[in-house]
């Protein structure tokens, strides 16, 4: 797929960089010889791998081929934060969730395996506590305590409700979150990422570095929910819910956990969603369409006439003729032939 | 127009355009002040919502979740929306009837106190009897009319429902004295006043409005009231009374004032040549229109060039919220393109079609008055 298909897919990329400015930054780098370092992390909770999870594994897949299709080395990453999702939880939970961690990771390895997708999982704990990246946090830390403005951007950082919480802990998961994007390229995730993007660009400045490029899909939304209860819910459109964690605002049952939902379950759950064709609402059964299609191109590994159908559901949907019933159709069909029927 | 006309028209645009700035900052105001939301986020994700809700004038709510919920949800719901029977149906009131009958189709049930002891403790009727008639005569009927169906409408005069003041009583226990004062901005000790009004105001009219959620009707239900931004503070009270009673807080929408044909504020029955009544004699609209004030300049040449203030003119009003489906007259009014004379002439084709077709319907309306009454006892409370 070309790059700039890819980024201007509408429906599934929010916001991002410039062709041009990753073309630049990979032809600087290539001439040194490094590759462009593409990524995506995220923790997990206890409910299970969700096919949200796997809209950035396939999008970060698909960006590291478009960019080698033209001749430029790609180092596309998934972390798997391990280490921050043990300090989301009580003590008492460290060792179950270092052990989904490590179930998360094999997961991600899995998904790889099976679309292809070359992409480098790397779990929080395994480069967390080296000396180089200690080191690396000694300094970001340093430069951000002494600069009562950058300091202000890490506590923002952090919900409202766990401020004080944070504090205590000397903002470590922010900063271990900061840490681990500093060094990189493009940082492919979900729009509510735009506070440790934006500070840690600050850093980099600050100390010398390339700037971080963030690129933001879509946010994720529950399905089997009617317009109520996005009415019911402010800045829903914004923000959606957390793609990694099955139990996002005790939503469990209104998402797709790969090795749990059923098909039967899933079309329930399609059948009920809310759709419209106000383009500025959600849409969570056009964001299933989308995962599913990128599952397909992985699998067929790029064929070019998929990617026109890929390109054009938006559109049709919107401002054609596709129909509510038929986008549902369309979408159970696709999760089934490329998804659930892969597990 | 010579610069002297000109001087006139330039100050005649300015008065109005700081009118339209003015009455747009006090509903922004208002809304601010009491913790409402705009409807923006229901209009947007409603698949059907009102045509006043599209347009404006129904602009502001608190809570309308629970009832977004309960609609979206086929549940049960209730809508409470008072009278004061002292004069007949204007066009002011077809826009909150209009709304109600939208609710309706989407599931409400639809309470309507016409609270004809109000007109008499405030003193817009000289008794009881008068408002009551009213009540019956005019207003009944006009409501059957505009189409709601009488398995979901509930209609009560409230001296012919005794049963509203045991509920009043039943819910003065969880109000105090202070606060109803406070709210209703009522001195004990004015020789103006009167306990009527203050029984009406605070213990009356909160069982209006919680009446729905007595075991009656089917228990706690989502409630909402359709009210002018002036009445927040009375739904405030009721909600703190449903709270203690183990009811559902009412939820509130809010409809902005349709200006009178006067110019003078919001249309309003007390002042002549402010409203038309949906019982005048079709005949008579030419009249008020044609003497109506509007948002267009005193000099046709003026308005051509620069437009006239479609807000703040109530002939702009009654045909963009009434009759019209969307905003076209102000597009018009606002590039110049429609002049007053021309949009009046349209506003009384209008607003007569509109009466006699209304008044059409009123005798067979008058015979269906009884389906409509609600007669239901509260016997719960005394148990």
């Amino acid at each position: 797929m070309k790059l700039e298909t890819l980024l201007s897919q509408k429906g599934l990329v929010l916001q991002s960089p410039s062709v041009d400015d990753i073309r630049d930054r990979a032809n600087s780098l290539n001439s040194s010889n490094e590759p462009i370092k593409l990524f995506y992390g995220e923790t997990y909770d206890n409910y299970g791998h969700t096919i949200d999870s796997m809209k950035h594994y396939f999008f970060v897949s698909l960006l590291s081929k478009s960019i080698k299709k033209e001749g430029y080395k790609t180092n596309p990453i998934i972390v798997v934060a391990d280490v921050a999702a043990c300090r989301n939880v009580s003590k008492s939970l460290n060792d179950e969730y270092i052990k989904l961690g490590e179930e998360r990771a094999g997961f991600v390895q899995k998904v790889n395996g099976i679309y292809n997708l070359e992409l480098n999982i790397i779990k929080m704990s395994d480069y967390l506590f080296t000396r180089e990246f200690q080191d690396k946090l000694e300094k970001i830390v340093s430069i951000c305590k002494e600069n009562p403005l950058l300091m202000e951007k890490i506590e923002k950082t952090v919900p409202e409700s766990k401020i004080e919480i944070e504090r205590k802990k000397g903002f470590a998961y922010s900063f271990d979150e900061i840490g681990t994007i500093i060094d990189l390229d493009v940082k492919v995730g979900p729009p509510r990422e735009d506070l440790y993007d934006d500070v840690t660009k600050d850093i980099a400045k600050i100390q010398g570095k390339k700037e971080l490029m963030s690129l933001f899909l879509t946010p994720t939304f529950p399905l089997g929910k009617n317009w109520a209860y996005f009415f019911a819910h402010d800045r829903i459109e914004e923000h959606g819910i957390t793609a990694y964690k099955a139990g996002s605002k005790q939503l469990q049952d209104n998402r797709i956990i790969i090795g749990k939902t059923t098909l039967d379950e899933a079309e329930k759950l399609i059948e009920k969603s809310f759709i419209s064709k106000k383009n500025y609402l959600p849409n969570p059964c056009l964001d299933i369409y989308l995962i599913s299609e990128m599952a397909k191109i992985n699998l067929e590994n790029e064929n070019s006439e998929n990617n026109i159908e890929f390109n054009n559901i938006y559109d049709d949907f919107y401002y054609g003729n596709l129909s509510e019933k038929q986008l549902k159709n369309l979408v159970l069909e696709s999760l089934n032939n490329y998804i659930l029927g892969k597990f | 127009m010579d610069d002297k006309g000109r001087k006139i028209a330039e100050e005649d645009y300015k008065i109005k355009s700081d009118l339209r700035e003015k009455e747009t900052s006090y509903y922004v105001e208002k809304m601010k002040e009491t913790g409402l939301k705009g409807l923006e986020r229901f209009v947007a994700y409603c698949p059907n919502p009102s045509d006043y809700m599209k347009n404006g004038l129904t602009y502001a709510h608190m809570d309308l979740e629970i009832i977004a919920e309960a609609m979206a949800d086929n549940k049960p719901w209730a809508v409470v929306s008072g009278l004061n029977p002292s004069s007949p149906l204007h066009l002011g009131h077809l826009a909150i009837f209009k709304e109600l009958l939208w609710m309706q189709e989407n599931g409400a049930d639809i309470f309507i106190p016409l609270t004809n002891d109000e007109s008499y403790v405030v003193g817009k009727s000289k008794s009881l009897a008068e408002s009551r008639k009213k009540a019956y005569e005019d207003i009944i009927p006009s409501i059957i009319a505009m189409g709601f169906s009488p398995e979901k409408t509930k209609i009560f005069v409230d001296s012919d429902y005794l049963d509203i003041y045991n509920v009043a009583m039943d819910v003065s226990n969880k109000l105090t004295l202070n606060k109803s004062l406070r709210i209703f901005g009522i001195d004990p000790y004015s020789e103006d006043e009167n306990p009527g009004v203050m029984f009406y105001r605070s213990a009356v009219q909160v069982a209006q409005i919680l009446l729905p959620q007595y075991e009656e009707f089917g228990g706690p239900k989502p409630t909402i009231i359709p009210v002018g931004i002036d009445q927040h503070p009375y739904i405030s009270l009721a909600r703190d009374v449903a709270e203690r009673k183990g009811f559902i807080p009412p939820a509130e929408i809010v409809t902005k004032f349709l200006w009178g044909f006067d110019g003078k504020g919001k249309m309003s029955s007390s002042r002549e040549g402010s409203a038309i009544f949906l019982t005048d004699p079709v005949e008579s609209v030419e009249k008020i229109i044609k003497t109506a004030y509007t948002g267009g300049s005193p000099y046709a040449d003026y308005q051509r060039e620069h437009g006239g203030v479609p807000e703040i003119c109530p002939i702009w009003s009654a045909r963009t919220y009434h009759f019209q489906k969307d905003n076209i007259i102000g597009k018009k009014c606002s590039s110049g393109e429609i002049l007053c004379g021309q949009c009046k002439k349209e506003a009384i084709e209008e607003i007569k079609d509109f009466l006699s077709e209304h008044q059409s319907k009123l005798p067979e309306a008058r015979k269906r008055i009884d389906d409509f009454i609600l007669k239901t006892p509260i016997r719960s409370i005394l148990r």
